[in-house]
């Protein structure tokens, strides 16, 4: 990002068609009461689910003493995996130089809002008492790494907030004049939003200096978050936790699942918005170039996470691998490894493949996959404790998700896509400013 | 050819059978209990069965037991009764694998206390109680003293028993010392039999930790129940190296309350979330300065 911004692109007349391309889906159309109706009515359903679990506690969960980490955590580690993306391109990729990442940088910091203000709630729907949420601070201990996972979820959120809303402002300064066709309550909110934006060299200054904070603050930030959900494991000693680099390990499958979102959303609001003029071929390219890249450190992370200990086989570790390799997990193993990672890497080595369609595609089963990643982590090593199970039922000693567990997860999937919606439906999607003053760089640039 | 296959896999076959079975030595299973099973040996014998061997074994004919490899023969269990009585006080005391010896844990009568418990299983079982051994130097109702020497450096034990109510020195009795540790006993020197004067003496190591002034609990114990009776003392001897370890959850540790955690954590966790947090506010000032800066205009 630049340390100076020439501001003459306001006089530029291609500021207004740029502004009236990415405007113009903004605010309430049709289409979007109706998916917000569905979403909405699906939502009461999984509401509903988790009133039952309120009420009756986890017994209505396949959750039980030995397996006490099922579904709600998988999917918090996935959600939380999943925001990572915002810091890998805007900021990662973004203060290196690269300058296809700035119309995409948005939708990358949509989904780290997202997904990351939906993980707490995960964990809260994971609590039998959640009532007794205020316990976690309360009584918390600074030793347990639970009490680190609370208060890096919560910056990390903070910071990717703010990430999301200081690129907007001047955005939301040249929209204010160009809403006609919105409600005014959309204008007013712009209005407070836009903090009294004007364009003034001093504001451009103040406000790259914040920006710049933040893409460097956030990248240590996305680095604890990650590395600590990966502590809630590795620090406990059981086959398949046990590891040192699980940290690593989370943040290379991390980047993979967020670069799979950012495809997925991207590609939507191409197609349903008409912006191919800003998110183009070129920009899928590349994201499919990124998606290769962090799945193949990906892969190398999998391939020492798991054949280093099968070539020991201590007993207890060989009771877990054989679990996932031949046994009980081996479909759902052998199915994220290789159409999770595996195809995705070799298809995408292609061009061919790159194009938004098939990256679509891909995009899909690798996202899926990394949700059935993080349920393997989680689950089959709580099968073999290290002291046997004893004295329980047997319906005790297997882990089987009931309807409601499922109802609930669903619905804070739908939560998260409920936000992403609103998100970019009231607001650009496509940093405006951002792409006038690159237009108008270029134009200089050719006609000298 | 096809004979020395055949050959090969009865070989290998009875190799696997003989690996899993659990054989006693004939003269072994051939001891007896030197009491008859009762009601009050076999209640007796429950409590140590519930401290001692419920855990692994479960209760008997629930087939409750532990899932370990080999798998612990439920106590009421045809394989388990098939064995004699002796075969079942040898395998007590020699242990193999997962089953732990329980020779220096249980005495010789106790473990014949759990047998007859789990012999109240078998509705088939007809006891065969020992032949005392006739003309053995057998002296009943011994009782023993344990001392400290401190010229020597040994323990001591004095073996008597009342005959027509004076004390007499026991002979030629092996006892076996003991500390007594978190689990179990620890075996000290080796068992030794006492001299004409009743008196045995036993190496006393140097180095091993006692309590904080150095005391350390004993028990002695005659090991010929048969022909001596059941006796042991315990003594509290200052015979250890005083050791004076504070609780593990004195001091600051990862395990302790909030109270007790480590000064570079609190340090650590303070300083990161004082850092991010302070870049944020600062950042929040930024916006508020923007906001300053356009109502001037
Ligand atoms: C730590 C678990 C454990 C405890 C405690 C334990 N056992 Fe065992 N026991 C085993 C195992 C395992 C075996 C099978 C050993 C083998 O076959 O190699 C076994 C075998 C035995 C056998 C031999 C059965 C046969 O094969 O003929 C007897 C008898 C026995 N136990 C009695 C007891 C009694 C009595 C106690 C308590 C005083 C006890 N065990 C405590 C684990 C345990």
């Amino acid at each position: 990002m630049a340390s100076e911004v020439n501001t003459d692109f306001l006089q530029d007349k291609k500021l207004d068609s740029i502004a009236a391309d990415i405007l113009r889906p903004v605010g309430i159309t049709q289409g979007f009461v109706v998916w917000m109706g569905f979403l909405g009515v699906s939502l009461m359903g999984c509401i509903y689910a988790y009133y039952i679990q309120w009420d009756k506690g986890l017994i209505v969960t396949g959750l039980r003493d030995y397996i006490s980490w099922g579904m709600y955590i998988a999917n918090f580690v996935f959600f939380v995996a999943t925001s990572l993306v915002g810091m890998l391109i805007s900021s990662v990729l973004g203060l290196i130089g690269f300058k296809w990442v700035k119309p995409i940088a948005r939708i990358a910091e949509i989904i780290a809002v997202a997904f990351a203000a939906v993980a707490g709630l995960v964990i809260v729907s994971d609590m039998g008492r959640p009532e007794r949420l205020a316990n976690v601070i309360l009584h918390g201990r600074i030793q347990s790494p639970i009490i680190w996972d609370v208060t890096v979820v919560t910056t990390y959120l903070t910071i990717s907030i703010l990430l999301y809303f200081l690129p907007l402002i001047p955005d939301l300064a040249i929209s204010k004049g160009r809403m006609n066709h919105t409600p005014k309550w959309l204008q007013n909110m712009y209005e407070v939003l836009s903090v009294k934006w004007q364009h003034t060299p001093e504001q451009y200054r103040l406000l790259l200096k914040a920006i710049r904070i933040l893409l460097i603050l956030i990248i240590p930030t996305a680095f604890a978050i990650h590395t600590v959900t990966s502590w809630l494991f590795a620090v406990t000693l059981r086959p398949g936790w046990d590891s040192t680099i699980f940290g690593p390990y989370f943040l290379a499958g991390a980047f993979v699942a967020g670069s799979a979102a950012v495809v997925i959303v991207m590609y939507f609001i191409r197609s349903n918005y008409k912006l191919d003029k800003y998110l183009t071929n070129h920009h899928f390219d590349m994201m499919g170039k990124l998606l290769v890249l962090v799945s193949i450190v990906y892969l190398y992370f999998n391939i020492n996470e798991y054949l280093v200990p099968s070539y020991k086989m201590k007993t207890a570790e060989a009771i877990h691998l054989h679990d996932l390799f031949v046994g009980e997990y081996a479909l759902m193993f052998w199915s994220v490894q290789l159409l999770g990672l595996v195809l995705p890497i070799i298809l995408l080595l292609f061009s061919f493949f790159r194009k938004p369609f098939s990256m679509l595609v891909i995009s899909i089963v690798v996202l899926i996959a990394a949700w059935f990643k993080r349920f393997l982590i989680v689950v089959p090593t709580q099968d073999h404790p290290f002291l046997p199970m004893q004295y329980v039922p047997k319906a005790w000693m297997v882990y089987q998700p009931t309807i409601i567990e499922t109802a609930i997860t669903v619905g804070t999937l739908l939560l998260v896509i409920i936000i992403i919606t609103i998100l970019v439906k009231f607001f650009p999607v496509i940093p405006i400013w951002e792409m006038a003053e690159e237009q108008h760089e270029l134009d200089h640039k050719s006609q000298k | 050819m096809k004979r020395y296959f055949i050959l090969l896999i009865i070989v290998l076959f009875s190799m696997q059978l003989s690996a899993q079975e659990w054989v006693v030595a004939p003269a072994e299973a051939a001891l007896k209990s030197p009491f008859a099973f009762t009601d009050s040996t076999r209640k007796a014998g429950e409590v140590i069965y519930v401290a001692n061997c419920k855990s692994c074994h479960g209760d008997p004919g629930k087939n409750n037991v532990i899932q370990l490899v080999p798998i612990p023969p439920d106590a009421a269990s045809v394989k388990m009764q098939a064995n004699t009585d002796g075969a079942l006080h040898s395998k007590l005391i020699q242990g193999r694998g997962a089953m732990p010896s329980f020779k220096n844990t249980l005495s010789s009568t106790d473990l014949w206390r759990v047998i007859s418990f789990m012999r109240g299983f078998n509705p088939k079982y007809v006891q065969e109680v020992a032949v005392p051994t006739i003309g053995s130097a057998s002296a009943q109702n011994v009782s023993i003293k344990l001392n400290w020497n401190k010229t020597s450096g040994q323990v001591e034990a004095l073996l008597t028993s009342l005959k027509e109510n004076i004390a007499q020195p026991v002979a030629g009795a092996e006892v076996k010392l003991f500390a007594k540790r978190f689990f179990g006993n620890l075996p000290i020197d080796e068992a030794r039999k006492s001299d004409a004067l009743g008196k045995v003496s036993f190496n006393f190591p140097k180095d091993l930790p006692g309590d904080s002034i150095g005391n350390v609990q004993l028990v002695v114990k005659l090991t010929d129940e048969v022909a001596f009776g059941e006796a042991s003392a315990e003594a509290n001897l200052t015979v250890g190296v005083p050791t004076n370890r504070p609780a593990l959850t004195d001091q600051r540790s990862m395990w302790g309350v909030l109270e007790k955690s480590p000064v570079w954590l609190i340090f650590a966790y303070v300083l990161a979330v004082l850092t991010a947090w302070g870049f944020i506010a600062y950042v929040v000032l930024q916006i508020r300065a923007i906001y300053r800066a356009g109502s001037k205009e």
